[in-house]
């Protein structure tokens, strides 16, 4: 019984199918493009919410997405989780065969790389009514998304670097408030207890040492971003480094900062007791508070030097693929995760708001938002150009000559600044 | 499947070497001719890349041989435990290179085993920061290579020695050969053609090494530990330079065409001589 079911049913399939492939290709058009309002759709979303084993994140994320469902039964989000440190090589092989998601949680340093390519489609020309909405987000991180012109990219949530300090650490070291200066700074290396090393990170680019150039008072480029010869290698850019060099000499900094693989990581290394302070973000609250739930950080801002406590911009944007072949869904999506729904949602998670009312609130409910909204007040963006990653790169080398020892700070930054020169005029 | 899977994708990577390549839409590439080549012979970079894939290939190849065959004679012998050590010295082989990088990483990290075990005892001593360095990082990603390639170099020895005439070594015993005269003599005669494919596929193979330097130091730290491939990948992926990073695959392909065929003839002529 069951079988001959199976095979009348396979019988009519056969049937519908070849009566399909004998339809003309302009009648089926027709009735795919007037069924298109009804039709169900699944949109394709990458993202990296859950890396460094976030799950705070992603469950946040999963909940909103039910919700956004259900206020729109037709669309269904797909979310793919990815690595952070894979998603940009997976959206260059995904933009050259052409299989892009429809929307991607996309760093807001990659937009303008990307919008150059053609991958990402120009925002406020798809989007009805894009200014108005663009508008009650931040400045400062919308304008990270515009690319000759266009915005190519719609801000989804921003944050930046605060100091972070070991509760622990701060009262062995007989001290009441993390370093507030750079003076206080490298006066605190001499009073930590055996073992612990005042300041940790992992790298040296624009997103490890701007904030301490900038603090210093230097620059890495002009204010119309043009040339970087005479800012990056400013008398004031290179007291910023030396500092950190000197400490390093001085085994206050580990080598993790100039690339040891195998070195302890900031995110262990602080609540182990290991490292004094770091820089970190607001997402670190839900890091800790997974893997090691006593550790209570004290957050506070960048130490001040000579120019000011000065951080560095970091978020993320909403983008659509040019490639898209769902786009009202997709920029419906979009608008959604500009909500308030949306922005305080994941602000339960670590992300902080962009949309400015979000903000207000969000920092009601969590207190230590109102470190990171201070800070970012003074924060600024690192260089919206495509060719960012690479003044990383060249960040990276150059400074770890200077601080192994091979070039003094000065040749170091007057040899990045020579070679970021020709990407600004690019 | 040859011209679909091989000679067009090569093909290809020639032609897009020759332009500043756009990804997403290459009717509007810039044809540079051969500005991509002359922009790798002047980088530093390439140029360490190169010489940090000659040194892998130095310091990888000739252990894999002298520890495979060493391993392929000692296990040459029938005996009931002999298929579990072929088995066990197999094993590296056909495990994931991802696996084992990440494995090895953690062994080298700053508070890994390694260290653990080089300062066992000795409370004062500085563990080493083998990641951290060019030299130290390279000996780290090499031992991978050797541990996870003798294996294979063992099981093509294993198979090559069944092939020895065992009438020689008897014959040779005879002459009161000992065991020294009769592998250099006997042996190592009979198996030279597989000494040849294994060094020749050894060498490709080390100038192709990859994925244990982008994971063990992701070419780092300040691209000290590029390799060849890893500074191709990061070119072309990182900062979208397809064109330059065709160009570096392209040049790599003609050096290690260029040494396999050398590595050919010197076989070839020694054969002829012997």
């Amino acid at each position: 019984m069951k079988r001959a079911f199976h095979l009348r049913t396979a019988a009519l399939a056969a049937a519908l199918l070849s009566a399909a492939a004998c339809t003309s290709t302009t009648a089926a058009s027709t009735a795919s493009s007037s069924a298109a309002d009804a039709a169900p759709v699944t949109l394709t979303m990458w993202g990296t919410y859950g890396n460094g084993g976030n799950t705070a994140q992603t469950q946040a994320l999963a909940k909103l997405i039910t919700k956004f469902q259900s206020a729109n039964p037709n669309i269904t989000v797909n979310y793919v989780d990815m690595p952070y440190d894979q998603l940009k090589q997976k959206l260059t092989t995904s933009a050259a065969g052409g299989g892009l998601p429809d929307v991607l949680r996309s760093d807001i340093g990659w937009v303008a790389q990307f919008g150059k390519l053609g991958a990402f489609a120009p925002l406020d020309t798809e989007m009805p009514g894009f200014g108005d909405v663009a508008k009650s987000t931040y400045p400062g991180t919308l304008a990270a998304n515009k690319y000759n012109g266009h915005y190519y990219g719609m801000p989804l949530d921003t944050n930046t670097r605060v100091l972070v300090t070991s509760p622990d650490v701060l009262a062995k070291a007989g001290m009441t408030a993390p370093p507030a200066t750079f003076d206080d700074f490298k006066a605190m290396a001499a009073k930590l207890p055996a073992g612990t090393q005042l300041f940790a990170d992992s790298g040296l680019q624009g997103w490890n040492v701007l904030p301490w150039i900038w603090s210093g008072g230097g620059d890495i480029t002009d204010a119309d971003v043009t040339k970087a010869t005479g800012y990056l290698n400013s008398d004031k850019s290179v007291a910023a480094v030396q500092m950190l060099v000197d400490l390093y000499k001085a085994k206050q900094i580990p080598n993790l900062i100039t690339g040891n693989q195998g070195g302890t990581s900031t995110s262990d290394g602080l609540p182990g007791g290991k490292y004094a302070t770091i820089l970190d973000g607001p997402w670190m609250v839900d890091i800790w508070g997974q893997q090691y739930p006593s550790f209570k950080p004290v957050f506070s801002q960048v130490p001040a030097g000579p120019g000011g406590s000065v951080s560095v911009v970091g978020g993320e944007s909403m983008v659509m693929s040019e490639t898209s072949t769902h786009k009202d869904a997709a920029l419906k999506f979009i608008q959604f995760t500009l909500s308030d729904d949306f922005q305080l949602g994941m602000a339960d998670a670590g992300q902080m708001p962009v949309v400015a009312t979000a903000g207000t609130k969000a920092a009601t409910a969590h207190p230590y938002y109102s470190v990171f909204a201070t800070q970012l007040q003074t924060a600024k963006a690192r260089l919206p150009i495509p060719d960012a990653g690479q003044v990383d790169t060249i960040l990276n080398t150059e400074l770890t000559k200077a601080f192994n020892g091979s070039e003094s700070v000065k040749d170091a930054l007057t040899a990045a600044a020579s070679q970021i020169d020709p990407l600004l005029k690019a | 499947m040859y011209v679909c899977f091989i000679g067009l994708p090569m093909i290809r990577a020639a032609q897009i070497s020759l332009f500043h390549w756009n990804v997403m839409l290459p009717q509007r590439s810039v044809f540079v001719g051969l500005g991509n080549y002359s922009k790798a012979f002047a980088d530093p970079i390439f140029w360490q890349a190169l010489s940090n894939s000659g040194l892998y290939m130095l310091l990888t190849v000739p252990p894999q041989i002298v520890i495979g065959l060493g391993v392929a004679m000692l296990l040459k012998r029938r005996s009931p435990a002999q298929p579990v050590y072929r088995f066990l010295f197999y094993l590296p082989v056909v495990t994931s290179w991802v696996v084992v990088s990440l494995l090895f990483k953690y062994l080298f990290a700053d508070q890994g085993v390694i260290n653990w075990l080089l300062t066992l005892g000795r409370a004062d001593a500085v563990p080493i920061s083998w990641l951290s360095g060019r030299f130290t990082a390279m000996v780290a990603i090499c031992a991978l290579g050797i541990w996870k390639g003798v294996g294979w170099s063992m099981m093509i020895f294993l198979a090559a020695l069944q092939g020895v005439p065992v009438v020689l070594e008897e014959a040779a015993e005879m002459d009161g050969a000992n065991r020294w005269q009769k592998f250099l003599v006997v042996t190592l005669p009979a198996i030279w053609p597989a000494m040849a494919f294994v060094l020749i596929m050894l060498v490709i193979g080390g100038f192709n090494v990859f994925i244990s330097v982008l994971l063990m130091t992701g070419g780092g730290p300040a691209q000290q530990t590029e390799v060849l491939l890893t500074y191709m990948y990061n070119v072309a992926f990182g900062n979208l330079d397809f064109g330059y990073g065709s160009a570096i695959a392209m040049l790599l392909t003609v050096l290690v065409f260029i040494l396999a065929v050398i590595q050919m003839k010197a076989f070839r002529t020694e054969q002829g001589a012997q």
